[in-house]
């Protein structure tokens, strides 16, 4: 735990990503460095296919940089081989995707206990902790439902007890709101404030200004580069019940 | 006519861009087909040759013979009149004097009976010489089964009874089983070179006879002149031989390479309805965005049924025809009536109802297997379509719950298996015969090995056996290709089917090795079942074919080795579907699911 406090969790320096050869060469992420601390909660902000999605992917090791390197867990992600990548994303790092993914065939309950039993874990133990994270994130009573029968608020809830399975060091959220309607963003909102609150790290990509403003710090990316970065700590972050509207 | 155009165009063009899926559907129905030729060319042979030589030769209705066994008390002459005169018969040639001997030359031993006979052609049995020139004294002339089996040529020199002869001709006879289905093989020379190379033991006799009625047969043997030679002869086998009897022990050899062709067509062409349901269910998976955009253009739901069936149609009629020219040159190898018969050099080619049958056969199995996606692809809403929403995936609970148990490898396995059932069963059905057949080989095999040589011999059945084993060989093989080729669809099937939810497990920790492993189990799954069910499949099949277990059941250990030899090839075959599947480019697929 004072490892996890005093070190960085996330570092990239300079990271590229280019698909395409010659004229249909695009640059989708150009020259970006970032770095996030313990507990902290980054949020990159940005139009759509700004790059902020591929830059994820970059961060959690799903796509491999053109250049730059990403340093995670004290691990270089490029120079690691993709099993070592997977058993770094199996414990170091929890994913929340706009589209859900969860598994159609299965409960919510089975969803949440997939990662660990991926990562080894006991049955009987993987079955225990999927039902805390899932009474966590208030779904007790929706476990046993396949995800068809959960609406989109309920589903993105699954996938974010199911990120949290393994006790990641940080958990990437790409557009976590950008399927849901109101009521289910501000439910969403409050998983991850209430997540932040605990002290876990988090970096959400999102377009989505209310998300954006609970963080500790906004990054703006336009063209597959960072413009701006604002530090919302000190008065500039706000909290979940002003951007609800439900503060006095 | 513009709407036909416009099928044509878009089931030619599907064709186009799926061109090694539909060269895979292509071989799997060109097997089958010519499978089924084979077969039915097979079925065409056993009807036609012995008739023909018979024609040819004045083949004799019975034949009659004395001094034929080793315990033949002293024969005569005297003790084949009555048959002359019997009621029926129409005509007799004969008798002929008939010496037991042995025949040996290089890499030849073998027993003989020698025929003496004029040189002038008789009235019945008139053995056609195909090659040099009939009997003259110091001169044989061989059974062309008996000189082919080995290798025997005119002009060349062999002993009989240590005698030196020159090989004069080689005939073909209706009125003896050709070699190996007649033992002792059989020759010709002059009346005084038999008379001299039987020595010291008595010489037999021969007549031949034709009847008044060819079909009388029945009725002549049940004679009381019959009956009364058949008494004297009573320690000898076969005094009397009618031209039925001969028939079915020339058709011996072909009746079981033909059964044997044909129960493996049929065994081809369920595999082949398994396989190309397979390849079929395969193409739909992929095409379900195309039927999205046919429908979003303004098709309709039977618009978008019938190109694909007409899709699947073309390909089948097309690979019917070449299944039929490949069968029709392939049925010469197989289908040599016997070396002592004449028609062996003409190709046994199937009738028209049976190429009515072959093509019949093509069509269904490609609308079996066609009609069910074809029709939910047309039903598939057309949002739903565009969105590329395949099929949704059962859910097993029981397995779900057990394959929380296992290692992770057989958790995805397993839950691979449990969402797609049907697959999973089709791919069971194509694995099990093919081990169903390897089996049967086997089995053969071993029959084969069990049996002594000489006993064999005796009953003809080594040349007999060697074919058979041959035959089931060459089936087995087609069999077990296609169960690979089927096999490697099954496992690039689940492969494309399953991308989102592996993408997800990798993103979640699971490693490549991992989720190849996991591809590679849900076709190990099946496989394993395949071959539990394939042993006893395998020896039931060998039973129906004529086979008896009772003394010849394969041993344990090579029953045994066919269960890891199964999985051994479905991992192999997988492994190239499986690697792809675990590298594709996880932030790739689910951002495009």
């Amino acid at each position: 735990m004072t490892a996890r406090l005093n070190q960085r969790v996330l570092s990239a320096r300079d990271l590229c990503k280019e698909y395409g050869t010659g004229a249909g060469l695009v640059r989708a992420v150009d020259g970006v460095s970032l770095e996030i601390e313990p507990g902290e909660s980054v949020a990159i902000v940005g139009p759509s296919g700004c790059g902020k999605s591929t830059l994820l992917y970059l961060l959690g090791g799903l796509e491999r940089p053109t250049a730059g390197g990403v340093r995670l867990a004290d691990q270089q992600l490029e120079r690691t081989t993709e099993a070592k990548l997977a058993l770094l994303r199996r414990h170091a790092l929890g994913f929340v995707f706009q589209a859900f993914h969860l598994v159609d065939e299965l409960t919510a309950l089975e969803n949440v206990e997939l990662p660990a039993l991926l990562a080894g874990a006991l049955p009987r133990r993987a079955r225990e902790r999927a039902r805390e994270l899932l009474e966590e994130v208030g779904m007790t009573d929706r476990a046993e439902h396949l995800p068809s029968a959960l609406s989109g608020g309920q589903r993105q809830r699954v996938a974010i007890a199911r990120a949290l399975a393994n006790e990641p060091l940080l958990v990437l959220a790409d557009e976590p709101t950008g399927n849901l309607d109101s009521g289910s963003t501000t439910d969403v909102l409050r998983l991850f404030d209430q997540l932040h609150a605990n002290g876990q790290t988090l970096l959400i990509v999102t377009h989505d200004e209310r998300v954006a403003a609970t963080a500790d710090r906004l990054i703006s990316m336009r063209d597959g580069a960072f413009v701006s970065e604002t530090r919302l700590t000190g008065g500039t972050a706000r909290t979940l019940s002003a951007l609800t509207g439900l503060d006095g | 006519m513009g709407r036909l155009l416009l099928i044509a165009r878009l089931a030619l063009g599907d064709i186009r861009r799926r061109r090694l899926q539909s060269a895979l559907l292509v071989v799997m129905i060109v097997t089958t087909t010519s499978t089924l030729t084979l077969g039915l060319a097979l079925h065409r042979v056993s009807q036609s040759p012995f008739e023909h030589t018979r024609a040819v030769t004045r083949g004799p209705d019975v034949v009659a013979q004395v001094g034929s066994g080793p315990d033949s008390t002293r024969p005569s002459v005297a003790q084949l009149a009555p048959l002359r005169h019997a009621p029926g018969v129409a005509a007799t040639a004969g008798p002929y004097p008939v010496a037991r001997a042995r025949l040996t030359a290089p890499g030849a031993s073998v027993a003989i009976e020698a025929v003496g006979r004029d040189a002038a052609p008789a009235t019945i049995d008139r053995p056609l010489v195909v090659a040099g020139e009939w009997v003259h004294a110091g001169g044989v002339v061989l059974e062309k089964g008996l000189a082919d089996s080995f290798g025997l040529h005119v002009g060349e020199t062999v002993r009989l009874a240590g005698r030196r002869f020159e090989v004069a001709g080689v005939a073909v006879t209706a009125a003896y089983p050709f070699y190996p289905a007649c033992l002792p093989a059989l020759v010709w020379t002059t009346r005084a070179d038999a008379a001299s190379l039987a020595g010291r033991q008595p010489l037999g006799y021969v007549l031949d006879i034709d009847l008044t009625q060819r079909s009388a047969t029945d009725a002549f043997l049940a004679s009381p002149a019959a009956g009364a030679f058949q008494d004297a002869t009573s320690n000898e086998p076969s005094a009397l031989q009618a031209w039925q009897w001969i028939r079915t022990d020339d058709y011996r050899l072909i009746a079981l390479n033909q059964k044997a062709m044909l129960v493996g067509s049929w065994l081809l062409s369920l595999l082949a309805i398994a396989s190309i349901a397979v390849v079929v269910g395969g193409r739909m998976a992929e095409q379900t965005r195309r039927v999205g955009l046919l429908k979003a253009v303004g098709g309709t739901p039977t618009l978008v049924a019938v190109v694909l069936l007409a899709e699947n149609l073309l390909l089948a009629v097309a690979a019917a025809i070449v299944g039929l020219i490949a069968g029709d040159l392939l049925a010469p190898l197989l289908a040599n009536p016997g070396a002592g018969l004449l028609g062996s050099a003409q190709s046994p080619r199937p009738s028209l109802s049976g190429t009515a049958l072959v093509v019949g056969v093509a069509v269904a199995v490609a609308l079996a297997a066609t009609l069910v996606p074809a029709i939910r692809g047309a039903r598939t809403s057309t949002i739903r379509a565009l969105n590329d929403a395949a099929h949704p995936p059962r859910r097993r609970p029981l397995l779900i719950a057990l394959s929380a148990r296992l290692p992770l490898p057989l958790l995805l396995g397993l839950r691979l298996v449990a969402r797609r059932t049907r697959r999973t069963i089709l791919t069971c059905a194509s694995l099990t015969i093919a081990v169903a057949m390897v089996v049967a080989v086997l089995a053969v095999q071993h029959r084969i090995q069990l049996t002594d040589r000489e006993q064999w011999a005796l009953f003809a059945g080594a040349a007999v056996g060697a074919r058979a084993t041959h035959v089931m060989l060459l089936l087995s093989s087609v069999l077990v290709a296609l169960a690979a080729i089927s096999a490697t669809f099954t496992a690039w099937a689940t492969v494309i089917d399953a991308r989102g939810s592996t993408a997800l497990m990798r993103a979640l920790g699971a490693t490549p090795r991992q989720i190849s492993a996991g591809f590679t189990a849900a076709q190990l799954l099946p496989g394993a079942l395949a071959a539990l069910a394939g042993i006893p499949a395998g020896l039931l099949l060998y039973e129906l074919a004529g086979g008896h277990l009772g003394n010849a059941t394969p041993p344990v250990l090579w029953l045994v080795a066919v269960i890891p030899g199964t999985l051994i090839a479905v991992a192999v075959v997988t492994a190239i579907p499986a690697r792809i599947g675990a590298r594709r480019s996880v932030a790739e697929v689910l951002r495009a699911e």
